[in-house]
C-alpha cells in the first residue's frame, strides 16, 4: 500500500501546476504571432529542431517535426534569429504589430559541413531552458561519419555510443536503454511501429541512412504524446525528398549497396524520395562455393503534396526483408512493412494539427525441408492518431491528441508442405487487441529561469475476444512442486471461448509526465523529470539475445501490463563559449509486472505461454555523463555510464520462492561500466578522420558450477541466474574519409570512406559455451568472437 | 526446436566469419552432490531381470577424473503395485546390480537409495514403447546431401500422448547424439529422425563411412522425464550460445528425504526399450 500512495503524488503535483496555468493565460491577450516553416535551402527538407528566438528576450520556439513554428510576443520591434546547428544563422528585423507568416530557408554552413555534430537536445541557446531531458538526438551526418563495421552506416549502433544505450554484444538484435529490454523500446519510422530493428541477426539496422532525416531517442522523460513502451522511444523520421532538384545519392560497400532518388513533383507542390538497399554478400558466398546464404534488402518511399499553404499530405512507406537459406533444407525470411498517410493542417497561426493513418506489420516465415513443414507468425497493427499543438503564448504551449491502435497477433501456424510430411497442421490461437490513448501536455515557462513540462496520458487496452482462453485449477497455470523444488506446468481444466464482440480483459492507466528545468545562469541548468508509462504488448523471449522468431503477445488474463516509473535528475553546462558541453544525469527506474521465464521454459509453438512465466519486477539505476567538444576541427565526445539493472520474480499464485529463490538477479542487459570515446578530426577539405574507443563490462551469463555423469556424458550443473559475467569488451575503430577534388560546377560528388573496425583484433567474447570435446571427452569452454579486425571501403556519391 | 537455435547460430557464424576458440574460464564451484543414474530399461523380447544403477558424485566442472563412483550405499527398488522388492548389490565401483528385476508394463516402481546417512527416493511408472519401423541409410536427408546418415522411423500411436528418448552412438565415438521427442506435432504419424556427422577438423569429427556401426536405443518417456531430457539435451548441446535460453539447474525426480537442500542429480526411469544397431554399407 505504501508504494501506491507514492505513485499518485505526481498526479497531485500536476493538478497543482494546472491551477497555476490560469494566471499565465491572462497575459496572453495583447500579443502577436509569427508563424511559418523552416526548410533547408539546398533540398527543401523541412527542419526539425530549429531554434527561433527574439534576440535580447527569452522568447523563443523550436520547429516541430514538420518544420512548423509559432512564436508570440508583445507588440514591438525585434531581431528574429533562426539558428540550427550546422546551418548559417539568419537574423531579420521584424516589426510586430500584426500576426504574420514567415517561411524561411536556411543554408548549411559549408565550413561545418563535415563536422561531427551530435547536436544537443536542441541548439545551444535553448538547451538549458527547455525541460526536456534524457534525450539523445543524432544528426544523420554524424552517424555517417562514425567508423562502423564493414562500412555499413548504422543509426542504432551509433546510438549505442551515447550514454545509457547498449546492445547485447555484437550480432544481437535491438538495443537496450537504461537497463531495459529490447521490447521495451518503441521504435517508430515515420510514426509506424517497427517490431524488429535489425537485419542479419543484428549486424545492421533496418534504417537506411540515406533515407533518414533525423532521429531522436527518448531514454526517459518521454513526452505524453508517446506511449506503449516502458523504456524508451526511438523516433526516426524519413526525408521528405528534395523539393528543389532531382538528386541521386548512393553508395557501394562491401556488404550492400544503396541508391536513393529524390526530387520535386506535382509542379513543385511536392517531392518524393525512393531509397533502396540490398546486400550481395550472399552472391559472393555462392561464388565461393558456400551453400548457405543470407541476404537482406529494404525499400523506403516518401512523397508529399501541398494542397495549399495550410494543408499538406505525406505518404511514406517502408518494406524490408531478410532471407536465410541453409542449403535448401532450411529457409527463413522475415521483415517489417509499414505505411503512413498523414495530413498536416494548420488551423491558424497558433494551432497546428496532424492526422495519421498508419499500418505496420512484422512477419516471420520458416521452412524446414527436412521435416516438410512451414512455420509462419506475424503481428499487424492499424493505427489512427490525431495530434494537435496549440501555441497559446510564448510562455505556454499545449500538445494534445488521441490515438488508437488495433493489433492482430498470429503467434504461429504450422503447415505441412508435402503429403509425406510427418507434421500435423496447427494454428495457435490468434489474438486481437485495441490500444487507445488520449493525452495533453503543456510546456510552460513559469519564470524566466524556470520552465515546466507537464502532461498526462490516459491509456486503455482492450484484449478483444474471438479466441478461447484456458482455465486452470485454482487459476494456477503453473505450480511450485515443493518436493522436487521446481515450477511445473499444469494442464488446463477447461477453456472459455470469448466472442469477437466480447472483451477478455481491459486495462487502463493514467500516465503522468513531468519535467522541470531551472536555469542557474547563462551556462548551466538543472533539470528534473518524472514519467510513468504503461506497456501492453510484450515480446516473448527466453534467450539471451532476441531472435527474429520471438513472438509478441498482448496483455490479458495471465500477463499484466508493464508499468514503469522513472525519476531523473540532471545537470547541464556549457563551457568556453559553448565549445564544450557537459550533460550529467542520474536516473532510477522501476518496472512492475515484468515477466520472466521459469527454468526450462519452452516458448516456441506454445499456445499456453502462461504455463511458462512468472510475474516479477525490475529496477534500474545509473549515472550518465556526456562531455562533448562541439566546435573546431577536432570534435567528439566522451560518454560514461555507471549503471545497474536487475529483476526479481516471486512465485506469486504459483507458490514457491520464485525464480532465483526470489532474490534480485542481474538482467541480461546489466552493464556496470560503459565508456565510449568518439573523435573526429577534419584535416583539410579532402581528408577527415574518425575514431571510436569502446569499453564495456561483460554481459551477465550463467556459468556451470560443477559436472556429473549421466547417459555417458558430462552434464553441467548451474546455480544462480546471470551471476557470472563474460570478460569485458573493448574495441578501437578508425576511419578516414577522402573527398577528391571537386569542381564547384560539377554535380557529381563522391567520397571514399575507409574503415578499420576492431583495429587491435581483440577477440571479444560474444558468448562462451560449455561442452565436452568430441574427441577427448574433456569439458571445455568455447568462446565465440564475432568480429576480429574488419577493414572496409565504401564509396558514396551524390548526383 | 533446438534445430532452429542451432541453425541461427550457424548463420551468425557464417555472416560474421567469426571464429570460435577454446579459452580458459574461471567457473564457480558448487557443492558436491550425489548423482543417481537409475535407468531400468527393459529391452523388448528379454526378461529384463538384469539391471544396473549407477551412483557417483559430482565434480568441479573442469575436473577430468572419472573415478568418482559412490560406494557403500544401499539401493532398493520396489514394485508398489505388488510390493515386490529388488535389492541392488554394491559392486564397489559405483555400480549396483540385480539379476532378479521383474518389469511389468503399467506398474509403478519406487527407488530408495541410502548414501552417507541420507535417504533418497523416487517413483516412476513403466511405459511401453512402440517398435522402430525401419532403419535405413541415405545421403539426401540431413544437413549435407553428400554425407551418410542413418534414419530411424517409428509410427506414433494416435490415441495417447507419447514421449520418446532416442539415442544414437557411433561405436567408435565417445559422445552420443540424443533426441527428445514429443508427439505434439506428429501425433499418429510415421516420424523419421536422422543422425549425421558433419566433418569438423577442429573437433576431429569425421563423417560416417561404410562399415561404421551406430548403436540405436529407443525408449518411451514419461512427460516429466521428457521435460528433464529436453533441458538436459539442449543445455548439453548449446548452453551459452546467444540463441539458447539461459542455462539452469536440472531437476530430476529423486528427493533427498533427510536433507532436502542437498538435492541429488540424475533421474530414476523405468521404461521399455528397443535396441538395435546399424552398419553403414
Amino acid at each position: 500500500m505504501k508504494k501506491k500512495k507514492q505513485r499518485y503524488k505526481p498526479i497531485r503535483l500536476l493538478i497543482g501546476l494546472c491551477l497555476l496555468l490560469g494566471s499565465t493565460m491572462a497575459h496572453a491577450q495583447s500579443n502577436f504571432t509569427i508563424s511559418g516553416n523552416v526548410t533547408d535551402k539546398m533540398n527543401g527538407e523541412t527542419l526539425f529542431g530549429t531554434s527561433i528566438f527574439l534576440e535580447g528576450t527569452t522568447i523563443g520556439a523550436i520547429t516541430n517535426e514538420y518544420g512548423f513554428y509559432s512564436i508570440s510576443a508583445p507588440q514591438g520591434s525585434y531581431t528574429l534569429v533562426f539558428s540550427h546547428m550546422g546551418y548559417k544563422e539568419i537574423t531579420m528585423e521584424v516589426v510586430l504589430d500584426k500576426n504574420q507568416k514567415i517561411n524561411i530557408e536556411i543554408q548549411e554552413s559549408s565550413t561545418q559541413l563535415d563536422e561531427v555534430e551530435v547536436t544537443a537536445e536542441e541548439p545551444e541557446r535553448a538547451i538549458l531552458r527547455k525541460p526536456e531531458m534524457s534525450v539523445s538526438k543524432l544528426n544523420i551526418k554524424t552517424v555517417k561519419q562514425m567508423p562502423v563495421v564493414l562500412g555499413e552506416v548504422d543509426v542504432i549502433k551509433s546510438l549505442q555510443i551515447l550514454p545509457g544505450v547498449t546492445n547485447n554484444g555484437e550480432g544481437s538484435s535491438g538495443f537496450h536503454v537504461r537497463g531495459g529490454a529490447v521490447d521495451q523500446n518503441l521504435v517508430l519510422l515515420d510514426e509506424a511501429i517497427i517490431y524488429n530493428t535489425s537485419h542479419m541477426l543484428g549486424f545492421f539496422s533496418v534504417f537506411n541512412a540515406d533515407a533518414v532525416k533525423d532521429l531522436k531517442l527518448y531514454k526517459g522523460g518521454i513526452p505524453a504524446k508517446f506511449g506503449g513502451r516502458v523504456s524508451s522511444v526511438l523516433d526516426v523520421r524519413q526525408k521528405d525528398g528534395n523539393s528543389k532538384n532531382f538528386a541521386l545519392t548512393g553508395g557501394v560497400g562491401v556488404i550492400s549497396s544503396r541508391l536513393a532518388a529524390e526530387g520535386p513533383m506535382f509542379n513543385n507542390k511536392g517531392s518524393f524520395l525512393v531509397a533502396g538497399r540490398g546486400s550481395y554478400a550472399h552472391l559472393l558466398l555462392k561464388l565461393a562455393g558456400e551453400k548457405n546464404s543470407v541476404s537482406f534488402y529494404d525499400l523506403n518511399l516518401k512523397t508529399n503534396y501541398s494542397l495549399n499553404k495550410n494543408n499538406k499530405l505525406y505518404l511514406s512507406g517502408y518494406f524490408g526483408r531478410d532471407v536465410f537459406d541453409f542449403d535448401g533444407s532450411f529457409s527463413s525470411s522475415y521483415g517489417n512493412a509499414s505505411g503512413n498517410l498523414r495530413w498536416n493542417h494548420i488551423f491558424n497561426d497558433r494551432l497546428f494539427s496532424n492526422l495519421s493513418l498508419i499500418y505496420s506489420k512484422y512477419d516471420y516465415e520458416l521452412g524446414i525441408d527436412d521435416f516438410d513443414f512451414d512455420w509462419i507468425s506475424s503481428i499487424k497493427n492499424y493505427n489512427a492518431k490525431y495530434d494537435l499543438k496549440y501555441y497559446f503564448s510564448d510562455a505556454f504551449k499545449l500538445d494534445f491528441g488521441i490515438s488508437t491502435i488495433k493489433y492482430e497477433f498470429d503467434p504461429g501456424q504450422i503447415k505441412p508442405t508435402g503429403p509425406n510430411s510427418a507434421i500435423n497442421e496447427l494454428q495457435l490461437d490468434k489474438k486481437r487487441a485495441l490500444e487507445s490513448a488520449a493525452y495533453i501536455n503543456a510546456e510552460h515557462k513559469l519564470t524566466d529561469r524556470l520552465t515546466a513540462q507537464y502532461g498526462i496520458r490516459f491509456s486503455h487496452f482492450n484484449r478483444m475476444g474471438g479466441q478461447p482462453i484456458s482455465e486452470y485449477a485454482n487459476d494456477q497455470p503453473l505450480v511450485y512442486n515443493n518436493t522436487l523444488r521446481f515450477y511445473q506446468r499444469t494442464d488446463p481444466i477447461g477453456e472459455t471461448t470469448f466472442k469477437k464482440s466480447e472483451s477478455i480483459e481491459t486495462f487502463s492507466n493514467f500516465e503522468p509526465r513531468l519535467a522541470l528545468a531551472y536555469q542557474l545562469n547563462d551556462y548551466s541548468s538543472v533539470k528534473l523529470g518524472y514519467s510513468r508509462a504503461a506497456q501492453y504488448i510484450h515480446l516473448l523471449s527466453n534467450t539471451s539475445s532476441v531472435t527474429p522468431l520471438d513472438v509478441w503477445t498482448p496483455s490479458g488474463k495471465y500477463i499484466k501490463p508493464q508499468l514503469s516509473d522513472q525519476y531523473a535528475l540532471g545537470y547541464f553546462r556549457n563551457f568556453k563559449d559553448k565549445m564544450y558541453s557537459l550533460e550529467t544525469e542520474v536516473y532510477y527506474k522501476t518496472v512492475d509486472n515484468r515477466i520472466d521465464y521459469i527454468d526450462g521454459s519452452d516458448l516456441i509453438g506454445n499456445n499456453t505461454i502462461e504455463t511458462e512465466i512468472l510475474n516479477g519486477e525490475s529496477r534500474a539505476y545509473g549515472l550518465e555523463v556526456l562531455l562533448r567538444k562541439n566546435e573546431g576541427p577536432f570534435t567528439g565526445w566522451i560518454s560514461y555510464t555507471l549503471s545497474k539493472s536487475e529483476q526479481r520474480t516471486f512465485g506469486g499464485n504459483a507458490g514457491g520462492p520464485g525464480i532465483n529463490n526470489g532474490d534480485w538477479y542481474n538482467t541480461p542487459f546489466d552493464r556496470t561500466h560503459d565508456i565510449s570515446v568518439t573523435g573526429a578530426y577534419q584535416l583539410n577539405d579532402k581528408w577527415s578522420f574518425g575514431s571510436n574507443v569502446i569499453f564495456q563490462t561483460g554481459r551477465p551469463v550463467t556459468y556451470p558450477n560443477g559436472q556429473y555423469q549421466y547417459e555417458g556424458i558430462s552434464i553441467a550443473s548451474y546455480s544462480d541466474r546471470n551471476a557470472d559475467r563474460l570478460p569485458a569488451y573493448y574495441r578501437l575503430d578508425v576511419s578516414a574519409t577522402y573527398k577528391p577534388n571537386r569542381r564547384p560546377d560539377k554535380k557529381w560528388k563522391g567520397e571514399w570512406v575507409f574503415g578499420i573496425y576492431n583495429v587491435l583484433n581483440r577477440k571479444n567474447a560474444a558468448s562462451i559455451s560449455f561442452g565436452q570435446n568430441f574427441e577427448t571427452g574433456a569439458n571445455e569452454a568455447t568462446r565465440t568472437a564475432i568480429f576480429g579486425i574488419v577493414p572496409s571501403v565504401t564509396y558514396n556519391f551524390k548526383f | 526446436m533446438k534445430l532452429y537455435h542451432k541453425i541461427l547460430f550457424i548463420f551468425l557464424l557464417l555472416i560474421s566469419a567469426s571464429c570460435t576458440d577454446v579459452v580458459d574460464v574461471d567457473v564457480p564451484e558448487g557443492p558436491i552432490r550425489l548423482t543417481i543414474e537409475a535407468s531400468l530399461d527393459w529391452e523388448k523380447g528379454t526378461t529384463g531381470n538384469e539391471q544396473t544403477i549407477l551412483l557417483s558424485t559430482s565434480t568441479p566442472f573442469f575436473d577430468n577424473q572419472q573415478n568418482n563412483g559412490a560406494t557403500g550405499a544401499t539401493v532398493r527398488v520396489t514394485n508398489t503395485n505388488d510390493n515386490t522388492e529388488f535389492v541392488f548389490e554394491d559392486q564397489n565401483n559405483g555400480r549396483y546390480t540385480t539379476s532378479s528385476f521383474i518389469p511389468v508394463i503399467g506398474d509403478t516402481y519406487s527407488l530408495e537409495v541410502i548414501y552417507e546417512n541420507e535417504r533418497y527416493t523416487a517413483t516412476e511408472t513403466l511405459f511401453p514403447v512402440t517398435d522402430i519401423s525401419s532403419i535405413t541409410q541415405s545421403k539426401d536427408q540431413g544437413e549435407d546431401d553428400e554425407v551418410l546418415e542413418v534414419n530411424v522411423s517409428f509410427v506414433d500411436p494416435v490415441d495417447e500422448e507419447n514421449y520418446y528418448f532416442l539415442r544414437f552412438q557411433g561405436r567408435i565415438d565417445l559422445l552420443p547424439e540424443l533426441f527428445y521427442i514429443k508427439d505434439e506435432f506428429i501425433n499418429g504419424n510415421e516420424a523419421d529422425f536422422y543422425y549425421e556427422k558433419i566433418e569438423d577438423e577442429e573437433d576431429n569429427i569425421v563423417e560416417f563411412k561404410p562399415g561404421d556401426i551406430v548403436d540405436i536405443v529407443f525408449l518411451s518417456a514419461s512427460e516429466d522425464y521428457y521435460n528433464y531430457l529436453q533441458l538436459l539435451i539442449e543445455q548439453f548441446e548449446g548452453a551459452g550460445d546467444p540463441f539458447s535460453p539461459t542455462p539452469v539447474a536440472l531437476v530430476g525426480n529423486c528427493i533427498n528425504e533427510d536433507n532436502p537442500d542437498n538435492v541429488p542429480y540424475g533421474y530414476f526411469r523405468v521404461t521399455e526399450m528397443v535396441k538395435s544397431s546399424y552398419t553403414f554399407e
